[in-house]
């Protein structure tokens, strides 16, 4: 084409790129559509589920003029009352933000240069297909490994990863409380166990921080509980917000578990515990009695640091209470190698005052298909139908983590989470052997599991590394595909079982159109990917209101109907506990286990472990001049996921490390110093926070900051990253361990 | 001018200011050359393109060297310069603010409509080039020095800088071409051209 004739045509409408009124084909002529239609002034509320962090809150989002312009919580749902954390408010500013990604994109230049192209969602797909297939052509499906953040992508996204006949299929729960499933799996037979803070009258929490770590329905039942006048006591090497709520007691990190069998050793002592309760629903308390015998006060004084005389009164006070007491089973990563022990612990000392199924208490959740059991109940068992597949290839190795090989701790992993911190060792030592392909879904491992440069180095040996997230996360940025997903406001997907104490089931439906058309929903990318791979039978649906519809079936419940309504709960079923009018009630159908009883000798456990019940293991303290490193949420942010939201990043953009005074002074260190942070292998630069809130021998700082991906504006650079000085050390259950580090610190 | 070099030239910035595509990237040096015929004291910036069209001959090598700049100043992550009007005029630095209802609305009294396939956001700076471009072409000069006023100028005095500053090669170049252009159209008083 000559000089301009390019132009020309394009503006013509004679060249290559013709449209309908010309130029590149951004506009049409308006024709019939009347200028005054746009812009019309509708108003709108549209209910759907919130997704800043993975508790799925239900939502009521306002919509002008085809704008999300408020996010409020659901008013008719009582467990959120109307309520949505600052994470929830600011959800319009992650829909907005000119940093998303927008269009699917492949890597040009070396991996971690940031160099990229867009391309088309086809391009996408058949460049992800080719590179999997070559992969399982040369290593076997078993190289393929899949992570994922929980949650209900997690259908769509691991059917790839299982019909290309790999086991190694991870959720991110080995990097959060994967722990007390195993502890919950060990001791009831199932994870499906909550606790009923709101009716509680003594609440003890081990690190559990309800107003930092936010769930706004357990937020806000503690906070009724605590109204009504009940009593809270926090075990914290910090000064967390929840500590300010009630007493604290600075315990020394990784010793919780001499605490609770201190307790469970001044319960037998005093004849505290619920003996009928243990007689009748229980088995292995003798085990257990041996084990805590010699677990004095005395003993756990010097252990934790805690007045044996404390221990005492806190453990009177919580028998008392019963069987209205709760010490806390925790939501959170582990501690320390054996912290699924601490959490079995825990349990069985929630059992000994016999809370199980009475209000304020613990309790099994009761989705529908659990009523049907119950005559009195069985009318409000509508179960939600589920999507059939075909059967997945059976495939040909295990699972590099060992999770269900019997007689190794492998055996009582769980088998939907797995050890996710696995995958980096298996990509570096090719053991038992290399995972060649690594799919990511909303998750970033170079945050999430500890020892990042690991992971850094990790990524590197890959084949193929694929994110799909919202942002250009670490990981992403070290990607060779990256996959835009659109947010949770402009999607639709399945409908979520949320049963606590009544079955109930909540809608996420879009609020919006898609804000960047190019983006899409995560079961439509790998609906797409599948077909593109020729494995499309596993999906057999024709698009999300098709799902949607074949769930709902078996209830009753119109779609329009739970559009209409975003949640949906049994009309005049009452919260329901098992043993609330019966204590002697029987509990067959709350545990899942074989022996029908609560494990305190758990089987499984002594075949997997040995430690049939929990045992006593001192955990090494800091030496003079080093200080144990731990971490934890704030109110503001979730994990790895939100550093970047416009809003949030605005309200806490970077962290800081929290030493306390007398530390700092004979380190010569005061408030605001620049210090670098040594762990050994690795160091960081950070800034001091000089407060008394933390223990002289701890240092903390909050989780999810210190970012490398320079596409993350907001956040590049800022603050620290914990799991930088911290090794990656896979934990008994495959948990990692966050509390075992020591480091020493240095005016920078 | 005449209209159709107007046009032409609203459009051969909107051409640059798109994503990039194989059309544009292979039709760089048209583009230069119109730009040196009919704007002056630009001669530094058309040596620097110049330069960049013989580093990159026509091609995929070429296009990868546009998306290699063009993501991280428009697009991805750190967005240099975000090329959505909203983000400079709202007070969040957020997309689909109030600016780009306006100028849909500015589109929709001059008879057009934004198509559903083109994937775009109706404040982009491209689609806004473009824009002037097609009303330039159909002679509607009022309607162009309105929206010049209104919603161009403003846009560019926020935008342009940032393309300047961030001295990623083309863009950076072509924003200095574009930012002469408006200043020489404020000296004339003559925002249509």
């Amino acid at each position: 084409m000559k000089r301009r004739n390019f132009l020309k045509g394009v503006l013509y409408g004679t060249g290559a790129t013709m449209a309908i009124a010309g130029g590149f084909g951004t506009f049409n002529k308006l024709g019939s559509v009347k200028a005054e239609a746009i812009g019309e002034d509708l108003e709108t509320t549209v209910f759907s589920s919130c997704e800043m962090c993975r508790n799925q809150c239900p939502i009521a989002v306002k919509v002008k003029d085809g704008k999300v312009v408020k996010i409020d919580g659901h008013p008719d749902d009582a467990a959120f009352g109307g309520v949505i954390c600052a994470r929830g408010n600011a959800g319009p500013s992650l829909l907005y933000d000119p940093q998303r990604i927008k269009k699917p994109m492949i890597r040009t230049g070396e991996r971690g240069e940031g160099k990229f192209k867009e391309v088309s969602w086809d391009e996408a797909y058949t460049y992800i297909s080719d590179k999997l297939y070559n992969v399982k052509d040369q290593y076997g499906g078993e190289a393929i490994a899949l992570a994922s953040r929980k949650g209900p992508h997690d259908w769509f996204f691991r059917s790839i990863g299982k019909a290309m006949g790999s086991p190694n299929v991870f959720s991110h729960e080995a990097t959060c409380p994967m722990t007390r499933s195993v502890a919950l799996d060990t001791t009831f037979g199932n994870e499906a166990i909550a606790a009923d803070y709101a009716n509680t009258k003594y609440l003890i929490s081990i690190g559990r921080n309800w107003f930092e770590g936010i769930h706004v329905a357990q937020t806000r039942a503690v906070s009724k509980a605590l109204s009504n006048g009940a009593k809270l006591v926090v075990l914290d090497p910090r000064f967390s917000i929840t500590a300010s709520k009630g007493e604290w007691l600075p315990i020394k990190a990784t010793t919780d578990l001499a605490f609770v069998m201190a307790m469970a050793n001044i319960m037998i002592d005093e004849n505290l515990y619920d003996k009928n309760f243990i007689s009748q629903y229980t088995e292995g308390f003798e085990k257990w009695a041996e084990e805590v015998k010699d677990k004095t006060p005395e003993w756990a004084e010097k252990e934790t640091g805690i007045s044996k005389e404390k221990i005492i009164r806190i453990t009177r006070e919580f028998a008392a209470a019963k069987p209205q007491a709760i010490l806390d089973f925790g939501w959170r990563t582990a501690y320390t190698p054996n912290d699924y022990q601490l959490r079995r612990a825990i349990l069985i000392v929630n059992m000994m005052i016999g809370n199980l199924e009475v209000p304020g208490g613990y309790y099994r959740t009761k989705p529908a298909n659990f009523l049907k059991d119950f005559p009195d109940q069985a009318v409000y068992a509508k179960g939600l139908g589920n999507i059939t597949q075909p059967s997945f290839p059976k495939a040909s190795q295990g699972r590099i983590d060992g999770t269900g090989v019997k007689g190794t701790p492998g055996q009582i992993i769980p088998a939907y989470d797995g050890a996710v911190g696995k995958i980096v060792e298996s990509i570096l030592t090719e053991e038992p052997y290399p995972i060649r392909a690594w799919l990511v879904h909303r998750f970033n491992p170079y945050i999430s599991l500890t020892e990042s440069p690991r992971v850094l180095e990790a990524f590197k040996k890959l084949d193929l590394l694929v994110t799909c997230d919202v942002y250009m996360t670490d990981t992403a940025y070290f990607s060779d595909v990256v996959l835009p997903e659109c947010t949770y406001l402009e999607r639709s997907e399945p409908i979520f079982d949320m049963s606590g104490l009544t079955p109930k089931y909540v809608i996420r439906q879009a609020a919006v159109p898609l804000v960047y058309s190019d983006t899409k929903p995560y079961w439509q990318i790998y609906k797409e990917l599948g077909e593109k791979m020729g494995i499309g039978d596993y999906f057999e649906f024709k698009d999300m209101e098709d799902y949607m519809s074949q769930q709902l079936r078996p209830t009753g419940i119109t779609l329009d109907k739970m559009k209409e309504m975003g949640v949906w709960t049994p009309p005049g079923m009452n919260a329901f506990y098992v043993r609330a009018s019966d204590a002697n009630a029987s509990l067959d159908n709350v545990l899942s286990n074989h022996s029908k009883k609560i494990e305190i000798f758990s089987v499984d456990v002594e075949e997997a472990t040995k430690q049939g019940v929990p045992k006593y293991i001192s955990h090494p303290q800091p030496e003079e001049g080093k200080f144990r490193f731990v971490q934890g949420k704030v109110a503001v942010h979730t994990n790895a996921g939100t550093a970047n939201v416009p809003i949030l990043n605005e309200l806490m953009p970077t962290n800081t490390l929290w030493m306390n005074p007398v530390s700092c002074t004979k380190l010569g260190l005061k408030d605001e110093d620049e210090i670098v942070i040594a762990s050994g292998l690795y160091e960081h630069k950070g800034k001091i926070k000089m407060t008394e809130g933390i223990r002289p021998d701890t240092v903390f700082c909050y989780h999810g900051f210190g970012r490398v991906s320079p596409e993350l504006r907001r956040a590049f650079g800022k603050g620290i990253n914990g799991n930088h000085l911290i090794p990656n050390e896979i934990g008994e259950v495959g948990n990692t361990v966050t509390s075992t580090t020591f480091v020493t610190v240095r005016k920078a | 001018m005449d209209k159709s070099m107007i046009a032409e030239l609203y459009l051969s910035f909107a051409a640059v200011f798109h994503r990039p595509n194989p059309d544009v990237s292979d039709h760089l040096e048209e583009l230069v050359d119109l730009w040196s015929e009919v704007i002056p004291e630009i001669d530094e910036a058309v040596q620097k393109l110049a330069t960049f069209c013989r580093e990159f001959p026509p091609g995929e090598q070429r296009l990868n060297a546009l998306w290699e700049h063009y993501i991280p100043l428009f697009e991805t992550g750190e967005v240099e310069a975000s090329p959505y009007a909203s983000v400079y005029s709202g007070e969040k630095g957020l997309v689909l603010g109030k600016e780009a209802f306006n100028v849909q609305q500015f589109y929709a009294n001059c008879g057009y409509v934004m198509g559903e396939k083109s994937g775009e956001l109706p404040d982009h700076l491209a689609v806004e080039l473009e824009f002037c471009a097609l009303l330039a072409r159909n002679g509607q000069s009022e309607a162009l020095m309105e929206f010049q006023k209104k919603h161009l100028t403003p846009f560019l005095k926020s935008i342009l800088p940032r393309i300047k500053n961030s001295d990623r090669p083309v863009y950076s170049d072509i924003a200095t071409i574009l930012e002469i252009r408006q200043l020489n159209l404020q000296k004339e008083g003559d925002f249509v051209g």
